[in-house]
């Protein structure tokens, strides 16, 4: 139990990604405000980035800046990090745009709400 | 001077892309001629491309000669030389296709961004195609999801936008899922070069099955929500269908089929062929993509706008291409990626001749094309063509594409699957003969028609002509195409 327990902290970040990941998916999925998906994407994403951080994590490790004075020295692994920058670049990109299109649908539904965005469009079909 | 080609090819789609919004005068035009001219010439140095590597072999590109262990490649070869050649060229034709049509669809302002949007999703999806490093490919799918939604939002009308923001909800999802499989991948192998991610996890990936299997689920369902596999393609109709004409041609016959390459670089070149066969995934594909194939075709039955249903039948076709793919067989493989070409022809003809008879008559119920053969003969003729190759008539590129399928299917022992083959045959003819029927032998509503050539814009006349004659074409002599695609699939199960 104690093992398990102690294997437990040690991978805390990788439970708290998933466990961000399912509560991301979760949002996306359930709720019908058009905002509160956005948010659901951006928990998601903050998950992704947070599990590729941590591959990247070495115990005991310091920053990867090469030091000639100490030999021996254990560096983090620099390249999730680096890749990551670009991932939340993409982000960013992504909801700025879904956010856009929110303002648009706003415009011309007078709601974010997908279910009444829903029930207008299909009041138009049937006259 | 020829191992540049792929990224100057690139270079100059981003860079005309950027200069677009620069232009003064008269945006629209300048920006079309623009766009149509450097397609062209893309096209011509990817020809040169393919000739060089069919004569010289295959090659691998290192951005600023960077060890592949640390810097991005690309690599080079039969199937990515042939594979973006067919991209830029079948744009080109969409795009002398929507040099007159887009002025009908979009408003002026916005002509001049939709083909900096267009030359974008063209830069990423070449991109895609070449790339040879797993995060590369992640940023350039994420460009392209963009851009493919941001074209289908440009027309600005609120089912444009809906569709758009449906769209980019579920891309992102996959994106997310597909990330989240290539950090469990580089976990394991400590690469993001796929030759090399390949190379190390055949060594190690009996010491960690569970991970490389929960990394596949998660690229595998990415790249289905992406590619509208049969359960996820939710989205597809009304994408697909709203888009301008020629959106809806880009996305239908050339972004879903990047994602199928996407996933046959990671399951043939990351994976390998064993690896995959070992974890059970081929039987996984074979469900969905049958169940694809048939609902696909029964909820297209039901529609009665023709966009609509074109969009549809692509749930269908991309069925037909992860059949060939889950038989994991030389044969499979090839018919899978000779439907792409032959389902990327079929495609762009009907959404084409569709988006004719919207800018022609501003039809766009089936039930409305009574007689629309004796107007458009032409539209029509090229739209029956297509519509013929959809349900498998010998002498179209459509039956040259099930008849390998179908061979494969039984080259692989699975004669079941040839029953649903026959079965979504059958369900196209249900929905695609009705339309040539009641186009050239019924009654139009007003009698006093005669037949005539009808006055299109030249351009979507020359467009729609060509994608006939090239359906026919690769009909006739399926060779042509099947020659390279046969070897892309050797390259892909030989990796």
């Amino acid at each position: 139990m104690n093992d398990f327990l102690i294997n437990l902290a040690n991978h805390m970040n990788y439970i708290a990604a998933i466990a961000l990941f399912v509560i991301g998916l979760y949002t996306v999925l359930t709720h019908s405000n058009l905002l509160k998906k956005v948010i659901g994407i951006n928990i998601m994403e903050t998950s992704v980035f947070l599990f590729f951080v941590s591959i990247g994590f070495v115990n005991d490790g310091s920053s990867p800046i090469i030091d000639l004075g100490s030999l021996g020295k254990i560096y983090v692994n620099p390249v999730p990090s680096a890749l990551i920058l670009t991932g939340i670049v993409v982000a960013v990109s992504i909801t700025a745009y879904s956010l856009s299109l929110i303002i648009r649908l706003y415009k011309a539904y007078g709601t974010m709400d997908l279910d009444e965005i829903m029930a207008m469009r299909s009041e138009v079909n049937h006259d | 001077m020829i191992k540049h080609i792929p990224i100057l090819v690139q270079v100059a789609l981003l860079s005309m892309a950027v200069l677009i919004p620069l232009l003064r005068g008269n945006k629209a035009a300048k920006s079309k001629g623009i766009t149509v001219a450097l397609l062209f010439i893309s096209s011509v140095f990817l020809l040169i491309l393919i000739r060089d590597v069919r004569d010289n072999g295959a090659f691998v590109y290192n951005f600023g000669n960077y060890e592949s262990y640390i810097g991005i490649q690309y690599s080079v070869n039969i199937f990515s030389a042939f594979m973006s050649f067919f991209v830029i060229t079948l744009a080109l034709i969409i795009m002398i296709f929507s040099t007159k049509d887009i002025d009908h669809e979009i408003s002026r302002q916005s002509i001049s961004q939709y083909y900096t949007l267009v030359l974008i999703l063209l830069f990423s999806m070449v991109g895609m195609i070449f790339t040879n490093d797993l995060f590369n490919m992640y940023v350039f799918m994420e460009i392209l999801s963009l851009t493919s939604c941001a074209i289908i939002s440009v027309k600005s009308k609120k089912e444009n936008y809906l569709a758009a923001l449906r769209y980019l909800v579920l891309n992102t999802i996959g994106s997310l899922s597909v990330l989240l499989g290539i950090a469990l991948l580089y976990m394991v192998s400590g690469h993001l070069n796929m030759s090399l991610m390949g190379q190390s996890i055949s060594l190690i990936w009996q010491l960690y099955p569970t991970n490389i299997l929960i990394a596949t689920g998660f690229m595998l369902v990415g790249f289905a929500i992406k590619a509208a596999v049969f359960p996820m393609h939710i989205w597809l109709p009304d994408a697909h269908s709203n888009a301008p004409t020629p959106s809806s041609a880009l996305l239908s016959s050339l972004v879903v089929k990047i994602y199928v390459f996407a996933v046959y670089k990671i399951l043939f070149d990351v994976l390998g062929k064993d690896i995959v066969v070992g974890l059970g995934i081929p039987g996984v594909i074979a469900v969905f993509a049958a169940s694809g194939m048939l609902f696909g075709s029964i909820f297209a039955i039901g529609q009665k706008d023709i966009k609509r249903m074109l969009a549809y039948s692509s749930v269908a076709q991309i069925g037909y291409i992860f059949l060939g793919l889950s038989l994991m067989t030389e044969a499979g493989l090839a018919a899978g990626l000779f439907h792409v070409v032959s389902h990327g022809l079929m495609k762009t003809a009907l959404f084409l001749s569709a988006g004719s008879i919207i800018y022609y008559r501003n039809k766009r119920d089936i039930r409305q094309l009574d007689g629309i053969g004796v107007e458009m003969p032409v539209t029509m003729v090229v739209f029956a063509i297509a519509a013929m190759g959809m349900i498998g008539i010998p002498g179209t590129n459509g039956f040259m594409s099930k008849l390998y399928l179908s061979f494969a299917v039984l080259g692989a022992g699975q004669p079941l699957l040839l029953g649903v083959i026959l079965l979504s045959s059958y369900l196209n003819a249900v929905y695609y003969l009705p339309i040539i029927i009641s186009a050239f032998l019924k009654e139009p509503k007003s009698k006093n028609i005669t037949m005539q050539v009808e006055v299109l814009p030249w351009p979507m006349l020359l467009a729609l002509v060509t994608v006939g004659i090239l359906c026919l074409l690769t009909g006739f002599y399926p060779k042509l195409v099947m020659d390279i695609v046969t070897q892309a699939a050797k390259i892909f199960l030989s990796a």
